[in-house]
């Protein structure tokens, strides 16, 4: 009986194994055009050049962001090629466009991919538009072109669309070499419209980096200013400021350099407060509850742990460079960059913090995408909350398009709702 | 035109000399406009002092002059440098890019070049870009592992891993040449050299004026890729203006460099060519120095440097086609003031013993944020012995170094680096064969860069390190030995073992967490290898031919960190194992044909993929020259053909070189 159970129990963590399906993209090094992708599945190394293999030719130069667009499309910001690269979940390369220079990250409503971009102009179907400051850019997945602009504030980074609006935060970064000073704020744009709605001060400069986004909640980073201004990050209630509500957000004295979305919908995250001034650097690794953060105002909702070994395997780390939890699984991952010129490694623990393995892979392996287990596309967000807005259930079409309800009066159709797909029979 | 000449042609020859170096005073004194880089040299010429030389086999060195220089393919004193054995260059490609060398893997920065003895410096980045001196006027290029062993030789001469001399031609008579070149590429060049010796003064102007497309085709071509374009942003023009006078144990110098030129990217996956990550600079070097030597009481030698330099440097991307980077449109200005004062005793014609104190003043101003003018005070002083008795030569020096920076910058000034490093050389000559062997210690400081540029200097930085131990022999046949009816043979053969130590070399690195990049200590290099040389020079009658050949076998190990398996004890990036040269002359009468074979193997640019190799190449370049007395005057042609084979290498991955190209050059001389 014993062996039995093991036996099953071996089963049945082979099959949730092989459903991890990673794809991850290594930066690669400045101007060598060497930025690759790495498909791992279900617990191995596929490969260290996957779009190469499948397409023929190299991804290029510094690849920055990884999103999933709909059941058939994956969108990747590569940013020194000034390419943004439209593949299908098999690794084939659909379309590409260079419209959106210098482009940084990205989000998705299904429909439409929306970018931003630190460049000054973008190519859209009106014509060549020029901003002063920076830009996010609306590219129509039916055509692969960029159908409106909307320039924000000075070199843009972090995108979240929450209930139809896009929170967008700016950094200023150039502000070191430019004159400009750094970004403080959110701009917060209607998708539909592409108009600034809001802009939200919040109070700390420089939101570089990566923003992870749980429901209604996002988890921003600020380096500071690397002097006298130390990282930090903020936690941002996307609802509140919808409503107006002026305290939408809570900053906290940790810096959020490499965060990610766990299961459970809280922030996790790895950062380092450096000072060029003292050429020191002060580490955290915390797990962040939003929700508790925003009513605690950070006096509570915050643990400088996370699940198992993960933390000492982190630590252990010669330059962490990445953490993600795949939303499908709970899986936990984080790269090593190690001494950049050789290559990264990606290691892997089981959702309760259990180191499973270590992988050999190329050159800054940094961002992150887990594909959804076979035949199982749950949605466009999994980490959504069910009820935004008050509104029960919405529903999407296969398109990842939301629906109004009057959709499922409509005939026969896939739809999904609560992140499950439904046939939907009249 | 020699000695020959009539007065009256003198005087005109003098008198247009006399309106450029007037013309030449006065760009000086605009010079104040801080935009020009001043700076002033004394240097004193080695060959009019005439005392006995130090056999100089004891010290590990190669040189190039004369006829064999000119005769190379060579248009900067870069391009010479690849025919040395233990030398690797790096070059972005094209002429514009930067040109930087390294020698036996110490780093660019451990390189010292030295014009008449004074060294060029750059406080803000250490390297030299060898690219903005002409052969033209000198007279030999000369590299030293570890010291040059004169009887009398400043301290900054002590202070770097490796020494590249460069040494101006003292005229011996009145000449005016004139050259135009054109070249692929859009190239044309125009050059001007007068010299003349008059009572004991000797004295020349060299001035060049170039521009260039440099827009090369280029493919990159594998299984995964086939790309076909033409290097863009890649165009220089520049002038270079130089005048010196000399007359016996005194020496001038005064230089003018003024360019203005792309900065050309890698090749990077782009689906147009509609953005090019343009960024442009600008520079003016001047500097004037001078320098005198002389001989008291027979037993007492001494000489003084002095030096002052301007630099100015504009770096901007503020443009359209750019929307890649930050738009900035930077400037940098530096300036260096110079003294040196060496004096040597020699209380037997076998023993020396000298002492010399070297101080530098650099002032660095920058219009980048959080930035604030760094001056440095850079004060050296040297005790050396030297003796050379019976076939034993040894030398032995003691250098200290002291460093203070003073700057009001946000970060503070980094703490005073004060340093004491020894290096000691013995050798053993029996008839024509020399055995040495030299140690020698040496760090480099970190630059101003380095410890205050905004968002990435780290004013924490130690000083790197290195430590060299060589083994070598050295044959040399004489001319005279060798005499069969008119024909004469010389031949110089070396082969040098060598072991060398690299401690905390200063890299940029990101940091751990947080997105930005700092200058660290980081890294520790071990390396093993071997130089050899051949020289030869045969003559009967009107025929000459010369043989250079070099070969290097090196293997650098990184030895950084002893848990990370992937690196530790692996060979280090950009380091071939094995290169060789092969550099033939035949001459006839005033017809001259040079071919030159480089090879290069291959070398890895990064650990993670052993893929990522620059692929060996082999490069051929040709030259064919004849001179045509025509009067008085004369009249040359000159072909080159550069990389025959048309082999697309680089010295960085996706940076490539330009492929075959031509050029040919038409003189003119009086």
């Amino acid at each position: 009986m014993k062996h039995v159970t093991l036996i099953l129990s071996w089963f049945i963590a082979v099959s949730i194994l092989a459903q991890e399906r990673i794809i991850l993209l290594n930066e690669g090094l400045w101007q060598a055009d060497n930025g690759r992708m790495t498909y791992f599945e279900g617990g191995a190394i596929v490969s260290n050049q996957w779009f190469r293999d499948k397409n023929g030719f190299k991804l290029g130069d510094t690849p920055n962001d990884i999103i999933q667009v709909n059941e058939n499309l994956i969108a990747i910001a590569i940013n020194w090629s000034n390419v943004v690269q439209f593949i299908r979940p098999d690794g084939k390369a659909v379309a590409a466009t260079e419209d959106v220079p210098n482009n940084r990250k990205l989000c998705t409503d299904g429909k439409y991919v929306y970018v931003t971009s630190y460049g000054h102009e973008c190519e859209t179907i009106n014509g060549t538009q020029f901003f002063e400051k920076g830009f996010v850019a609306k590219i129509d997945i039916s055509n692969f072109k960029v159908i409106a602009t909307c320039e924000v504030g000075y070199e843009p980074e972090g995108i979240a669309l929450y209930d139809g609006y896009l929170f967008v935060a700016n950094t200023g970064g150039y502000a070191f070499e430019e004159n400009h000073e750094y970004e403080t704020t959110v701009s917060i744009m209607n998708s539909e419209t592409m108009k600034v709605e809001n802009t939200i001060d919040v109070e700390q400069i420089n939101l570089y980096g990566k923003l992870s986004q749980s429901g209604q909640y996002l988890c921003i980073n600020s380096p500071g200013d690397y002097y006298g201004i130390p990282a930090a990050c903020i936690i941002f209630d996307c609802e509140k400021a919808l409503q107006g509500d002026d305290d939408c957000f809570v900053k906290l004295d940790y810096a959020s350099t490499y965060s990610c979305t766990a299961q459970d919908g809280r922030f996790m995250a790895i950062g380092s407060r450096f000072s060029y001034i003292t050429n020191e650097y002060e580490f955290n690794y915390v797990t962040i509850d939003p929700k508790e953060v925003m009513v605690s105002l950070g006096g509570s909702g915050i643990e400088e742990q996370f699940p198992g070994t993960v933390l000492d395997d982190i630590k252990n780390m010669m330059m962490p460079y990445g953490l993600y939890v795949n939303p499908y699984s709970g899986y936990i991952y984080a790269t090593d960059a190690g001494s950049f010129e050789g290559a990264g490694y990606l290691y892997q623990w089981s959702p309760e913090g259990k180191f499973i393995g270590k992988h050999k892979v190329y050159i800054n392996p940094a961002h992150f995408l887990a594909l959804p287990p076979e035949g199982y596309w749950d949605g466009i967000n999994p980490s959504l909350p069910s009820s935004p807005r008050g509104e029960k259930n919405p529903t999407y079409d296969m398109m990842g398009r939301k629906t109004d309800s009057s959709f499922k009066t409509q005939n026969s159709k896939l739809i999904i709702v609560d992140g499950k797909k439904i046939l939907y029979n009249k | 035109m020699h000695c020959g000449l009539n007065t009256i042609k003198n005087y005109y020859l003098r008198a247009i000399l006399a309106i450029v170096l007037a013309f030449v005073v006065k760009t000086n004194a605009n010079a104040q406009n801080p935009d020009n880089r001043k700076d002033s040299v004394k240097q004193m010429n080695e060959v009019m002092v005439t005392y006995k030389r130090p056999v100089k086999t004891i010290a590990t060195s190669q040189t190039l002059s004369g006829a064999d220089l000119q005769a190379l393919s060579t248009t900067s004193v870069a391009d010479a440098l690849k025919y040395f054995s233990g030398v690797q260059i790096k070059d972005y490609g094209g002429l514009g890019g930067l040109k930087t060398v390294n020698v036996r893997s110490l780093g660019a920065q451990h390189v010292g070049v030295y014009v008449d003895g004074i060294r060029i410096t750059n406080a803000q980045n250490g390297t030299v870009d060898l690219g903005k001196f002409s052969l033209s006027s000198m007279e030999s290029v000369s590299l030293y592992n570890a010291n040059k062993l004169d009887y009398c030789q400043s301290a900054s001469e002590y202070a770097s891993g490796a020494t590249i001399y460069l040494q101006t031609r003292r005229p011996t008579r009145d000449s005016l040449a004139v050259q135009l070149r054109n070249a692929s590429f859009s190239t044309w060049m125009t050059k001007l050299n007068g010299q003349f010796d008059w009572r004991g003064w000797q004295g020349f102007i060299d001035g060049e004026y170039c521009t260039s497309r440099g827009d090369y085709p280029f493919r990159y071509h594998s299984e995964y890729e086939d790309t076909v374009g033409r290097r863009a942003n890649s165009d220089i023009q520049y002038g270079r203006i130089e005048a010196a006078l000399f007359k016996g144990g005194f020496s001038s110098h005064i230089y003018y460099y003024d360019s203005d030129r792309g900065c050309p990217g890698g090749i990077v996956r782009r689906l147009s060519d509609k953005y090019t990550n343009v960024g442009r600079e600008w520079d003016r070097d001047f500097f004037v120095q001078a320098s005198y030597q002389g001989r008291f009481y027979k037993k007492l030698l001494f000489k003084t440097n002095t030096k002052y330099t301007n630099e100015y440097l504009r770096y901007c991307t503020d443009y359209p086609e750019n929307q890649n980077t930050a738009r900035v449109d930077n400037h940098y200005r530096q300036q260096d003031i110079y003294g040196a004062i060496c004096v040597a005793y020699m209380p037997w014609s076998w023993l020396s013993v000298s002492t010399s104190y070297d101080i530098r003043y650099s002032i660095l101003r920058a219009d980048l944020k959080r930035f604030d003018d760094v001056k440095r005070v850079d004060q050296k002083q040297v005790l050396a012995a030297q003796m050379n008795h019976k076939g034993i030569q040894a030398a032995a020096s003691l250098l200290h170094q002291r460093y203070n920076d003073f700057t009001f910058a946000h970060v503070g000034a980094a703490d005073p680096l004060d340093r004491w490093t020894p290096a000691v050389s013995l050798a053993y000559t029996l008839y024509n064969i020399t055995l040495r062997g030299w140690y020698k210690e040496i760090f480099r400081a970190p630059t101003l860069n380095d410890l205050y540029y905004t968002q990435v200097g780290n004013r924490n930085l130690k000083p790197e390190y290195t430590k060299q131990w060589n083994l070598g022999v050295e044959y040399h046949l004489d001319n005279s030995k060798f005499k069969i009816q008119n024909s004469k043979l010389a031949l110089d053969i070396q082969c040098d073992v060598y072991l060398n130590k690299i401690e905390n070399r200063i890299v940029c690195l990101p940091l751990k967490g947080t997105y930005t990049w700092s200058m660290m200590n980081y890294g520790y290099t071990f390396c093993r290898g071997l130089n050899a040389t051949v020289k030869g020079h045969y003559t009967r009658g009107p025929w000459s031919a010369s043989l250079l050949t070099t070969l290097t076998w090196q293997r650098d190990l990184d030895r950084t960190n002893p848990e990370d398996e992937d690196m530790y004890d692996k060979p280090i990036c950009y380091s071939p194992t094995l290169s060789t040269g092969i550099t033939a002359i035949i001459g006839w009468r005033a017809l001259q044909f040079t071919t030159s074979y480089l090879y290069v193997g291959e070398r890895m640019w990064s650990k993670a993929d052993p893929e990522d190799i620059l692929e060996p190449y082999h490069n051929v370049d040709m030259k064919l020259s004849y001179t045509h007395p025509v009067g008085k005057t004369s009249l040359g042609l000159c072909l080159e053909v550069c990389d025959v084979l048309d082999i697309q290498y680089e010295h960085i991955p996706r940076y490539p070189m330009p492929g075959r190209n031509y050029k040919l050059t038409l003189s003119f001389g009086i």
